[in-house]
């Protein structure tokens, strides 16, 4: 039996006090797992996973990252925790060199690990190797996420958290981001990611919840939720065919 | 054309860059422009002066360092100097800033900056008069160079200072840790919490570091000219005009920016006369940001 790494019991969260944009939301991550968080627009998924990170006021519910109450913890010390965020837009440090990102990020570990940890992450992703003096902003934008990704890894958080990873990105870069993230997830690091690209988030998933009006609605196996066809109707906005993935934003 | 200019050019440029390298930390990293600046160095060359005089007090008369016309009390005072100064800083961020910058509107932050300024002078004035005072009043002979240039050693040694700091400053930010945060920082404040740093602490450390140079700006300037509770508020202009020529942010751009003022501003005396000094200052500002809106080493907003 795997491990719990991650366990949200009815969180509730939203930006302003008694308006609550996460109603009620519950999911577990086990360890080495990759699950996606799913809904259409509006349900809250982006609030949700903020709020998990320390960005949104939790109001209610709880958050437990391995065993340990991390509970509206702020967001500067979630690292510390062991949970790494990554946020949708503006992920890297523009006009910090690749590796100016990475050893910015490696503040948290002690100072002998961070050399041979940015070896690390230049073994997982030999491109960041190359680019390694140029500004990270001037890196394209599947390149970009890449930085992001290995910036969150620095740390070796035990839960790598992603918002729309492949938001923004051209169908070539998304297709290279999920591939680094099963990558990634091959490398033993357990993954939470929220998504709109439905299609290309399930065929990389383990599991996947599917969020409505704040609340987890659906849950079950990454691969057969694409084929589910009330959960395709309702809420992926497509009619369980062999249509193209994801909802355009 | 006599090149003694470029000496004095050099002098006013490194005082008015090192101002500058004060201004540029605290507008990138805390997004606003602290206008008590200016008095932040009046206050670390007063504090110096006093540190002086203590340990004269102490150790008795020091003779000066031959050719130069002070000691190494004074080097040490400027160390301590730079520390209140830096100090001095920390806790107006602390009573003022803090609360202000908390609440969100920049403007009254800029304000207050304008009140503590004001608050700081008036002090100054009330506990030293407005009368002026000197670190020496030996007079050093300018010893020509060449080219029909003098300096005195005491320039020498103070444009020297100000590589090392200029110099030290850069690798602090380039190289170390804490200057990665800084950066990182003044980038994205939210992506840097994000990322683990604690964001109070690089405030913290930007003041500090703006209070010790601020200190060192005012010494020069006690040092070569003279000490007045005016002399950091009469510089404000110049320091501003340098951060923003150089491109706010950019601590190469802030010297670079200070010797460009500096040198153009004697340049302008001898061309044109004094009373166009501080003109022609502002016509070169003016004429870079036309063709360079973020200065010379700026970069846009993202």
């Amino acid at each position: 039996m795997a491990r719990t790494v991650l366990e949200v019991r009815s969180l509730e969260a939203g930006y302003e006090p008694g308006v609550p944009i996460v109603r009620g939301a519950s999911i577990r991550v086990e360890e080495g797992e990759i699950v996606v968080v799913l809904g259409p627009n509006g349900a809250g998924k982006s609030s949700f996973i903020k709020a998990i990170a320390g960005l949104v006021p939790v109001s209610g519910g709880s958050v437990t990252l391995d065993g340990q109450d991390i509970t509206g913890a702020p967001a500067h010390r979630m690292v510390r925790l062991g949970l790494a965020f990554v946020p949708q837009t503006e992920n890297v440090f523009p006009l910090m060199s690749v590796e100016d990102n990475l050893k910015v990020a490696g503040g948290v570990l002690p100072k002998r690990e961070v050399a041979p940890r940015i070896e690390e992450m230049y073994r997982l992703f030999p491109d960041l190797r190359e680019r390694r003096t140029t500004p990270a902003g001037n890196l394209s934008g599947g390149q970009r996420q890449m930085v992001a990704v290995a910036r969150a890894l620095m740390v070796r958080p035990k839960l790598l958290v992603l918002d729309e990873p492949s938001a923004g990105l051209s169908p070539k870069f998304v297709s290279m981001v999920f591939q680094m993230l099963t990558d990634v997830r091959k490398a033993g690091v357990t993954i939470l990611l929220v998504e709109q690209n439905a299609k290309a988030a399930l065929a990389i998933g383990d599991r996947a919840y599917v969020l409505v009006e704040g609340r987890d609605a659906h849950e079950g196996v990454a691969s057969e939720l694409w084929n589910d066809p009330v959960v395709a109707e309702l809420y992926l906005g497509h009619r369980a065919s062999p249509a193209q993935g994801g909802e355009s934003r | 054309m006599n090149m003694q200019f470029l000496v004095d050019g050099l002098l006013t440029g490194s005082m008015i860059g090192l101002g500058a390298i004060g201004v540029t930390l605290t507008y990138s990293i805390l997004r606003f422009s602290n206008f008590s600046h200016g008095d932040l160095m009046a206050w670390g060359t007063y504090a110096t002066l006093m540190f002086v005089g203590a340990i004269t007090a102490l150790f008795g008369k020091v003779a000066p360092i031959a050719p130069l016309s002070f000691g190494w009390p004074l080097l040490l005072a400027l160390a301590l100097g730079m520390l209140f100064t830096g100090g001095l800083a920390l806790l107006l961020d602390k009573i003022l800033f803090q609360r202000l910058r908390a609440k969100g509107q920049m403007i009254i932050v800029v304000m207050a900056s304008f009140g503590a300024s004001m608050a700081l002078r008036s002090l100054l004035e009330f506990l030293f008069t407005s009368s002026p005072a000197y670190f020496s009043r030996a007079i050093q002979i300018a010893k020509p160079i060449g080219f029909g240039i003098r300096i005195t050693p005491d320039q020498i040694a103070l444009l020297l200072l100000t590589a090392a700091l200029v110099t030290a400053v850069h690798l602090l930010m380039t190289r170390s840790q804490i200057g990665r945060e800084m950066r990182a920082v003044s980038q994205n404040i939210g992506l840097a919490r994000v990322v683990g740093i604690d964001v109070a602490r690089v405030v913290r450390f930007t003041w500090l570091i703006g209070g010790a140079l601020a200190c060192v700006a005012g010494v020069m300037i006690g040092v070569l000219v003279q000490i007045r509770p005016l002399m950091g508020f009469d510089m404000l202009l110049p320091v501003f005009a340098a951060a923003i020529l150089g491109g706010i942010g950019s601590i190469p751009g802030a010297v670079l920016g200070g010797l460009i003022i500096g040198l153009s501003e004697a340049a302008a005396v001898q061309i044109f006369g004094a009373e166009w000094r501080a003109a022609i200052a502002f016509v070169i500002l003016m004429a870079v940001l036309f063709v360079r809106p973020i200065g010379l080493f700026g970069v846009g907003e993202r």
